[in-house]
């Protein structure tokens, strides 16, 4: 319903916006004088207030109405209810809730006192509800009309609606960035909490120190495998392990392509090949991931056991032999591919940030182009390609399709990238899949592995800009 | 006339000594001979044609009002026109009687050679010793550390700036001022040992009193280089060249001694030029 109330609301002000800028004209008009504003700004004056407060009531109305009727019905509980215990007094009222809003109840079947209690509350939440709806309509109403002839009347020539619709854009402008900050602020704010209640449960220094990582906890206590172990260290190791081979691809290949780009490439060859890497900086990281799962991983898998085929008997043969399909090496290196076109893009416009005349300087003086590049552009760019190189770090960090598809769920203490990993953000996937429930350690874990995560980037990136910032303030 | 002083394919080794006697040319002698040099961007031509000849040992002014053409025909001097993807170079110059737009001459040899400074002072953001050494360096002109200083602090005593910088030679280059910027640049240019020095409006962005120092210094470089300088200043032509050339519109519209291009021009563009009514 409230849709609808919203709807007329906008009609409403349309016409309001009619009838403000018609009577701006008609005033200027009998008084024969050029008006301070045009009469599409005096329309603009009425429609703004007889939408804004009305509609700022609806959405208050809107996001708390539910639950000022709860907080009304809830407000008394009958005798019979309070002999319940906790647990189904909650299960009461969410079944009163679900029959007077029309949603599905649960199978609990409630007879004798429960039951005249239950169609009390029934019919009480109901009048409840209509008579916030109905308070709703009337206030909207009078809110819109109020505001819309408030402002009607102070239209004349010499009223400023310019200015008076200039101030409600900025308003309107930072309302839209505040939603952005309380946004990230509230996101902080709950992997603080959540993180604050794992902490409760398990150390920090055990979490950050531990080498023992599996996240169960015990149903029964005599279950087997029952002490769970949060110690990430071997998750941290597996992300740094899959972030480094990921550089190793992304940083040379992406590098030298931009070099390629900035200072050789004809104009004909840049508008082919930065289109086909911007397509490959689109392709969604979910395809990445079965690339690397489906082809990458089982040819790695191939190549090195028929590289162990050569060295039949040793142990190093043997271990290739049996090399499997999930290991560090193909998440590192798909990962590395998905970040090439990355790492060139950023590269690309701080080398060509780096100002001509330097190189003008240096190919006058008889050097050549490669020269050139190695011993004046480069380390003129190396500030800003070093910041690059740690924001596509910190997207490496960051990265979960690939590793979840590609790496392995094994948590190892290993260096070794044939051997199967897993990673921060692999590890966060598997405890919050699924059926969850939301106060066990195990799946409070993986808030303090996103903490950890995004403390971790957000350092990276801080200082990647300021490396960047600084750079391009050099040249400006 | 002896037709190569120099092979523009070997590296040069004349570095700090003095000149082979029978090298040494007048004034007289042409270093550079142009002819019909045409030179288009894509489908615009910038230079329609254009014959001149430019002394040794001496300064030859190019003036004309912008976008004529003067900095266009400066760069086909060491062909930095190459770096213009867009750019099309047609008709001869000869460098000592030797084509320099010749499929054997390599452009990195011939920038050896001539020498350039530009109009915004560039040193490279490293120390002003590593700028100075920096041409030496890729041409591996010096084999030890002695010589590499030898050649630092000879150019820029030339540059006229050993004296301000003796005692931070190891400070950025970029942290000089605007006048010393530009005598580090032609410092830098002169550590390769050219014969030519091009400058295109070498003190368009500096102050009167910079700009009086890199014309002393100009004076004093033309004893041992040619030297070709684009300048908006016709004050500045007048007070540094020996040559003056006009350019209106890509062409080469009258060239003649200083003294007369400024008293007694030949052409009416030229006359209009130099007294202020277009330009």
């Amino acid at each position: 319903m409230t849709g609808y109330l919203f709807l007329a609301l906008i009609v409403f002000s349309v016409a309001s916006f009619m009838f403000g800028r018609s009577l701006a004209r008609r005033k200027a008009a009998a008084q024969g004088v050029r008006a301070h504003s045009l009469p599409a700004f005096s329309g603009w004056f009425v429609a703004i207030w007889s939408f804004i407060p009305a509609a700022v009531v609806l959405l208050v109305l809107v996001i708390f109405g539910a639950r000022l009727e709860n907080a009304i019905v809830q407000s008394d509980v009958p005798a019979a209810v309070q002999q319940l215990p906790e647990l189904n007094q909650g299960l009461f009222f969410q079944d009163v809730r679900a029959i007077a809003n029309g949603g599905t109840p649960s199978t609990t079947v409630y007879d004798g006192e429960l039951k005249a209690a239950f169609d009390h509350k029934v019919a009480q939440a109901r009048s409840v509800d209509s008579t916030i709806n109905l308070g709703a309509y009337v206030l909207t109403a009078v809110l819109a009309l109020a505001g819309g002839l408030l402002a009607y009347t102070r239209i004349s020539p010499q009223f400023r609606a310019r200015n008076s619709v200039e101030r409600w854009v900025s308003v309107f402008l930072v309302a839209c960035s505040v939603v952005a900050i309380l946004t990230t602020l509230g996101i902080i704010l709950s992997l603080l909490w959540e993180s604050l209640r794992f902490f409760q449960s398990v150390s920090p220094l055990d979490f950050l120190f531990g080498t023992h990582w599996s996240p169960q906890i015990a149903m029964r206590a005599d279950q087997v495998g029952s002490s769970g172990g949060f110690g990430a260290v071997p998750l941290f190791i597996g992300t740094f392990l899959i972030m480094l081979i990921a550089m190793c691809v992304a940083a040379p290949v992406g590098l030298f392509s931009a070099i390629y780009l900035s200072e050789y490439a004809t104009p004909f060859m840049r508008a082919w090949i930065k289109p086909v890497l911007e397509i490959l900086a689109g392709v969604p990281t979910v395809v990445y991931g079965f690339f690397a799962a489906l082809v990458v991983g089982p040819s790695f898998r191939e190549f090195f056991n028929w590289l162990g085929a050569f060295m039949p008997g040793t142990p190093m043969g043997e271990y290739l032999m049996n090399v499997q399909n999930q290991m560090a090496l193909v998440a590192g290196v798909v990962m590395g591919i998905m970040l090439i076109p990355f790492v060139s893009s950023l590269s690309d416009d701080i080398i060509n940030s780096v100002p001509q005349s330097l190189r003008d300087g240096s190919l006058a003086m008889g050097a050549t182009r490669s020269e050139t590049i190695k011993k004046v552009v480069l380390p003129a760019a190396l500030p800003g390609i070093s910041g690059a190189m740690l924001l596509a770090v910190s997207r490496a960090i960051g990265e979960t399709m690939i590793v979840t598809m590609a790496a392995g769920l094994q948590a190892k203490t290993t260096l070794n990238p044939l051997d199967t990993v897993t990673t921060v953000t692999v590890q966060i996937v598997t405890l919050l899949t699924g059926d969850q429930e939301f106060d066990s350690p195990k799946t409070l874990a993986a808030f303090g592995l996103g903490l950890t995560l995004f403390i971790v980037t957000l350092a990276l990136n801080l200082i990647a800009q300021r490396i960047v910032q600084k750079y391009q303030e050099q040249y400006d | 006339m002896k037709l190569y002083t120099r092979p523009l394919y070997a590296p040069d080794t004349s570095i700090g000594k003095p000149r082979d006697p029978s090298m040494t040319t007048t004034a007289t002698t042409p270093k550079f001979v142009a002819r019909d040099v045409k030179v288009h961007y894509g489908d615009k031509q910038a230079l329609h044609g254009i014959d001149i000849d430019i002394l040794d040992k001496s300064v030859t002014a190019f003036i004309g009002p912008s976008g004529c053409g003067k900095s266009t025909f400066l760069r086909c001097l060491n062909r930095m026109n190459d770096t213009i993807p867009s750019a099309r170079v047609d008709g001869t110059i000869l460098l000592d009687g030797e084509d320099l737009n010749d499929r054997k001459v390599d452009p990195v040899v011939l920038r050896a050679r001539v020498g350039m400074v530009f109009q915004k002072p560039n040193p490279f953001p490293k120390t002003i010793y590593e700028n100075v050494a920096y041409g030496p360096k890729i041409h591996g002109l010096a084999t030890s550390k002695e010589e590499m200083d030898h050649i630092v602090e000879s150019s820029l005593k030339k540059a006229s700036l050993w004296n301000e910088v003796s005692d931070r030679l190891h400070q950025q280059g970029t942290g000089l001022s605007g006048g010393q910027q530009q005598r580090l640049v032609i410092a830098r240019a002169i550590a390769v040992g050219p014969e030519v020095i091009l400058m295109d409006e070498p003190c368009s962005a500096l102050d009167p009193i910079a700009t009086a120092k890199i014309e002393e210094l100009i004076d004093e470089l033309r004893q041992q280089f040619c030297i070709v300088i684009v300048t908006h200043s016709m004050a500045q032509a007048a007070r540094v060249s020996q040559k003056t050339a006009f350019f209106h519109l890509g062409n080469l519209v009258e060239v003649g001694n200083t003294e007369d291009i400024f008293t007694n021009p030949k052409d009416q563009r030229t006359q209009d030029y130099i007294t202020g009514r277009f330009g």
